[in-house]
């Protein structure tokens, strides 16, 4: 297990596949350091997992990624197809642009789009989206037709050209939404609070089939570990705003210090 | 009949505005309240070119409308990445500026003396105005057309996207002030070719043509009609200065003692039509389309 509080050359050995490359991050509220990184290296495996206790800053250095927040400082490097860009200065829609996206962890929806209009407002280029063209919307609706449909039949919505009314609904529209621009690097703030079990299901699964059968990399924040245990290939541990340990599930469980500090004895 | 002619005229105008500031506000919500300043801009410039420097009718009003375009790119490039109460502040100062320079530059726009005549384009004898006014309805009926066509279109579906929620919009990649501040410019550059075109409708122009009261008469009129429809601001403009300005002050037969009372009631009326409103049908008397679906 590499210990990430140490020296920061311990990650150079996984370079080729990362796609992610945090140094020096940190970020302060009110005097209060919030995340304080030193090295870190994400997206070396399909989905990884960030663990810790409330408030270790696991959403704020998500946010970080994505550019949602600035950073007080440090730089973070992005790596599509073996280049190097760094994204510590980007916009929100730029990084999106790139590829990097994030679900968010409090429910986000847009009030006056139904369920269908949702999805195709993701899946809409700019091609489509010039003042003047006003009649593409059946090329658009055409161009989308089966991959809106897939999603809609995988997840089952009820009445998708209505407005999403439940808080499952929603969660599940924001994901759908993040996975229909085809990201490759792809971060989930608690994406299954608020989801029915059937649905978690779901969702679970295809994080796996889309992780393993295209280029995406999932970085997932979770509360119900027994999700991070089921699909995760590697977990890091927060506390603090620093990333502690970093493992295999099976490592990070048995850990001494994560039983202590956010486990509790009874998951040993 | 001529009378007739240009209260239509002026009636028409303001529908024309009132859908494109459902489209600012309603669809994207782009709080402008500076409607006065962008068509004043175009409305005054276009007199100024074509008076005071003698310029071609057409080329006058090629000018004034990329003027107003100019002005409103600048404009928009500065406001609209902050909150809606800033950018309503900063539209309102941008009219009351437009409306200052007018009356102060006095080598310029003749100040509050007033300048004139402003010519028709054309000259077909006793039914110039008419004609003229056809034009005017040609025109915001493409607007409406426009505005109709948008809301079932991707680009409209971005734009409401937007005016819900601008950063999940972000996180999707959409680059949404970029989006913001072509739209705003525009939308408000029409305005200002509407201004310009109202301009011929009143021949002389001064500066309190320009005043806050065309603002306000735009917002009340689609608050009043409904600021989430296209036809909210049609059928605002009509109740508000068709009903108020046409049928009430010209044509209801008004005894002359009570005649001076009619501008201070009207007011009163529109007051107590937006109270109702307000209180009753908060969306305005067309409502929203959200709300009706969920419920029937």
């Amino acid at each position: 297990m590499d210990n990430y509080s140490g020296s920061g050359t311990a990650t150079d050995q996984t370079l080729p596949t990362k796609k992610l490359h945090l140094k020096h991050v940190a970020k302060s509220f009110g005097g209060r350091k919030v995340v304080d990184i030193e090295d870190l290296t994400l997206g070396c495996c399909g989905i990884e997992g960030l663990i810790g206790p409330n408030g270790a800053g696991k959403t704020t250095l998500m946010s970080i990624i994505t550019h949602g927040l600035k950073s007080d400082s440090g730089e973070v490097f992005y790596y599509p197809n073996n280049c190097e860009v760094e994204i510590s200065n980007m916009r929100l829609d730029e990084i999106a642009r790139l590829g990097i996206v994030k679900t968010n962890q409090i429910i986000q929806d847009f009030a006056s789009l139904t369920i269908r209009d949702s999805l195709l407002l993701s899946l809409s280029t700019p091609k489509y989206e010039r003042f003047y063209k006003i009649f593409s919307e059946g090329a658009l609706r055409k161009e989308a037709e089966e991959e809106i449909e897939g999603y809609l039949e995988y997840f089952h919505f009820e009445n998708p050209e209505g407005y999403a009314l439940s808080a499952g609904e929603k969660k599940l529209l924001d994901i759908i939404r993040c996975l229909l621009l085809k990201p490759k690097f792809l971060l989930m703030d608690e994406p299954m609070a608020g989801l029915p079990e059937d649905q978690m299901r779901k969702v679970m699964d295809l994080m796996m089939k889309k992780t393993s059968e295209e280029d995406l990399s999932i970085l997932i924040v979770e509360h119900d570990l027994d999700v991070i245990w089921e699909v995760c290939e590697s977990v890091h541990f927060m506390a603090e705003g620093k990333v502690l340990f970093q493992g295999s599930p099976a490592e990070i469980r048995d850990h001494k210090t994560v039983v202590e500090k956010y486990l509790g004895s009874s998951h040993v | 009949m001529a009378y007739f002619i240009f209260g239509f005229s002026t009636m028409v105008m303001f529908v024309a505005l009132a859908v494109l500031l459902h489209l600012q506000f309603g669809v994207t919500g782009i709080v402008n309240f500076g409607i006065a300043g962008f068509w004043g801009l175009g409305m005054y410039s276009f007199g100024v070119f074509l008076v005071h420097f003698g310029f071609p009718y057409a080329v006058s009003l090629l000018l004034a409308t990329a003027l107003t375009g100019v002005l409103a790119f600048a404009l928009g490039w500065v406001i609209l990445d902050m909150d809606g109460q800033a950018v309503l502040v900063a539209t309102l100062a941008f009219a009351t500026i437009v409306m200052h320079l007018v009356t102060t530059e006095k080598w310029l726009t003749e100040g509050v003396k007033g300048l004139g005549t402003i010519r028709y384009p054309f000259d077909l004898g006793r039914s110039t105005e008419a004609v003229f006014l056809l034009i005017v309805v040609v025109i915001t009926i493409a607007i409406i057309l426009y505005a109709y066509k948008l809301h079932s279109a991707p680009y409209g579906r971005l734009l409401l996207a937007i005016k819900d929620n601008e950063t999940l919009a972000r996180s999707l990649s959409k680059p949404t002030f970029h989006q913001k501040l072509i739209f705003f410019t525009i939308t408000s550059t029409v305005m200002g070719f509407l201004g310009a075109l109202n301009g011929s409708i009143n021949q002389f122009l001064i500066p309190r043509m320009l005043g806050p009261g065309v603002t306000f008469t735009v917002w009340i009129a689609l608050i009043l009609g409904g600021y989430r429809r296209v036809l909210g601001g049609l059928i605002g403009a009509v109740a508000a200065i068709g009903l108020f300005d046409l049928v009430i002050e010209t044509y209801t037969p008004i005894p002359a003692a009570y005649a001076q009372m009619v501008p201070a009631i009207k007011l009163m009326l529109y007051g107590l039509t937006l109270m109702l409103v307000i209180l009753f049908r908060p969306l305005g008397i067309l409502g929203d389309r959200k709300r009706s679906y969920l419920h029937g």
